[in-house]
């Protein structure tokens, strides 16, 4: 005996719907990178990548308010679905990669250096990409309490520790022709943060 | 207009066997099973709500919270947890175990349908509750199991359909879930080309070169990458056109068996080149349930398959 399915229409109007979502979520990021002024288009377009990526954003109910539930299903639904992200992996082109190292300080003025520690190599692709996006984030108050969250992590591995400074910065890699000529990678500092966690537990409550 | 319609409704509900969905079943039951594996030490770390980890978990949901509230998150399954008396660690190594077991209920058939709703809500939730720590793969295996739950499971080479025999699946269903899939497939590799193309650096082999030297992406040593760097320039254009091109050759039944596997062969680039074998993994199943049912037979090319494929008057 067959199943029974839904009608025709139902699937055709899910499938346009879908697809809508998809295709405008994918437009909206490409006009994002345009929009930026990462391509080889000329800059005075610029200002009409910036209105499509606006519009893009209103048909994914953006214009309206959080609190609006209209926005919040249709967001919902795509971070359910996961089309939320864009495809542009690497596009245009291959961004830095961040690196954050802490600066370990102990009584009588002993300091050690130290990384982010992962036990194997997808912890570490995923830390890698918390790196990027505290990176991306352009909001301080919220990329200093990422940062704030990883020297908790890296207090708790070394308790005696009086304070911590972290140092987010960039690594950037040399061409082929520069490494010819003997140059190699550089770190570039973006931000530093001073925490003291001794006799707290909550990283919330460091200074 | 009508033919419009009509063609397009052909196109959509073209009758189809479930081999593919056979195969993005068992494809992602395994990719289900790896990624928990993968992640079997870090597992509470990454997602503790304390901030014992890396990043909190709470402040991960907090902030997913305020656009998205609706979408599933593993704090709704420990406070689940909590009300019924099971601490956080507890709970979250529970809902691990269950995933897996969920990754390999898919791999053999077994409850597939149930398997392949737990195995999407669990893996939303981790990748929700994770949202710093998420990459492409996160992204593609989510698509993935949201296809697959949707999908008229189970399929007759699953586990269940030998033990309570395989009920009769409507052709034209199938055909739908399966152009939805190919068609996705075809807006992300459109899209991903599109935005490689607009940059100078693929053209030139600037990106490439700095795709196998960035950290953590760094396998390959310096000096192989030198002596290697003519190859760089080709590879670099031949990704943008394989990717752009893709929605345009894969569907042309004279270039589909050669543009999957140009495809599978950058995906395994990736992983052998980069070290992202999960990423590739997914990308290989989702191309091969999408495009692949015909061409591959417990692991061999049949001869007559690939004159089938290769056949101008075969239609998709």
């Amino acid at each position: 005996m067959k199943q029974r399915f839904a009608p025709k229409a139902f699937y055709v109007i899910a499938f346009l719907l879908h697809f809508l979502l998809l295709l405008t979520v994918s437009c909206q990021q490409t006009f994002w990178i345009l929009a930026s002024g990462y391509t080889s288009l000329p800059s005075s377009l610029e200002k009409y990548w910036r209105k499509a990526e606006a519009a893009s954003g209103v048909a994914l109910g953006q214009g309206f308010d959080l609190a609006n539930p209209v926005r919040q299903t249709v967001s919902s639904y795509i971070q359910s679905a996961g089309i939320e992200g864009g495809y542009g992996f690497f596009a245009p082109g291959v961004p830095n990669s961040y690196k954050l190292v802490f600066q370990l300080r102990y009584d009588h003025g002993r300091m050690e250096y130290d990384l982010p520690h992962v036990t194997d190599v997808e912890t570490g692709l995923r830390l890698s990409s918390l790196l990027d996006e505290i990176g991306r984030t352009s909001y301080e108050p919220l990329r200093e309490l990422m940062v704030k969250m990883l020297a908790y992590a890296m207090w708790q591995e070394h308790p005696d520790a009086v304070a911590i400074r972290a140092v987010f910065g960039y690594v950037e890699m040399p061409s082929a022709a520069e490494l010819r000529g003997g140059k190699h990678e550089t770190y570039n500092f973006l931000y530093a943060y001073d925490f003291s966690f001794g006799g707290q537990s909550d990283p919330k409550q460091a200074r | 207009m009508a033919r419009i319609r009509n063609w397009f409704e052909a196109f959509l509900f073209a009758p189809d066997s479930d081999r593919w969905l056979a195969l993005l079943r068992i494809g992602l039951g395994f990719q289900v099973a790896l990624f928990c594996l993968s992640l079997q030490n870090d597992w509470n770390e990454l997602f503790a709500g304390d901030g014992s980890g890396f990043i909190g978990r709470d402040l991960t949901e907090a902030i997913v919270n305020i656009e998205s509230p609706f979408a599933p998150k593993l704090g709704w399954l420990v406070a689940v947890g909590t009300h019924v008396g099971l601490g956080e660690p507890t709970t979250l190594s529970l809902l691990w175990f269950v995933l897996l077991c969920a990754g390999c209920c898919l791999f053999v058939g077994l409850f597939s349908r149930f398997a392949a709703i737990i195995a999407w809500l669990l893996h939303v939730c981790a990748v929700k509750s994770g949202n710093f720590l998420t990459y492409g793969m996160d992204n593609f295996t989510t698509i993935g199991l949201f296809y697959l739950m949707l999908s008229p499971l189970p399929d007759s080479y699953a586990l269940d359909a030998r033990i309570w025999g395989s009920p009769n699946k409507d052709a034209r269903i199938l055909g739908f879930f399966h152009r939805v899939l190919q068609l996705h497939l075809c807006v992300i590799y459109f899209f991903g080309g599109l935005t490689k193309s607009l940059g100078a650096g693929w053209w030139t082999g600037v990106s490439m070169w700095r795709a196998l030297t960035r950290p953590p992406f760094d396998i390959i040593p310096l000096h192989t990458l030198l002596t290697s760097q003519p190859i760089l320039l080709f590879v670099g254009i031949a990704v943008c056109l394989i990717e752009i091109g893709y929605p345009i050759f894969i569907w042309w039944p004279r270039t589909r068996l050669v543009w999957l596997i140009l495809i599978l062969a950058m995906h395994l680039g990736v992983a052998l080149a980069m070290g992202l074998y999960l990423f590739s993994s997914i990308m290989i199943i989702l191309n091969l349930a999408a495009f692949g049912p015909g061409l591959i037979r417990c692991g061999r090319i049949q001869p007559a398959e690939i004159q089938e494929w290769t056949n101008p008057n075969n239609h998709v």
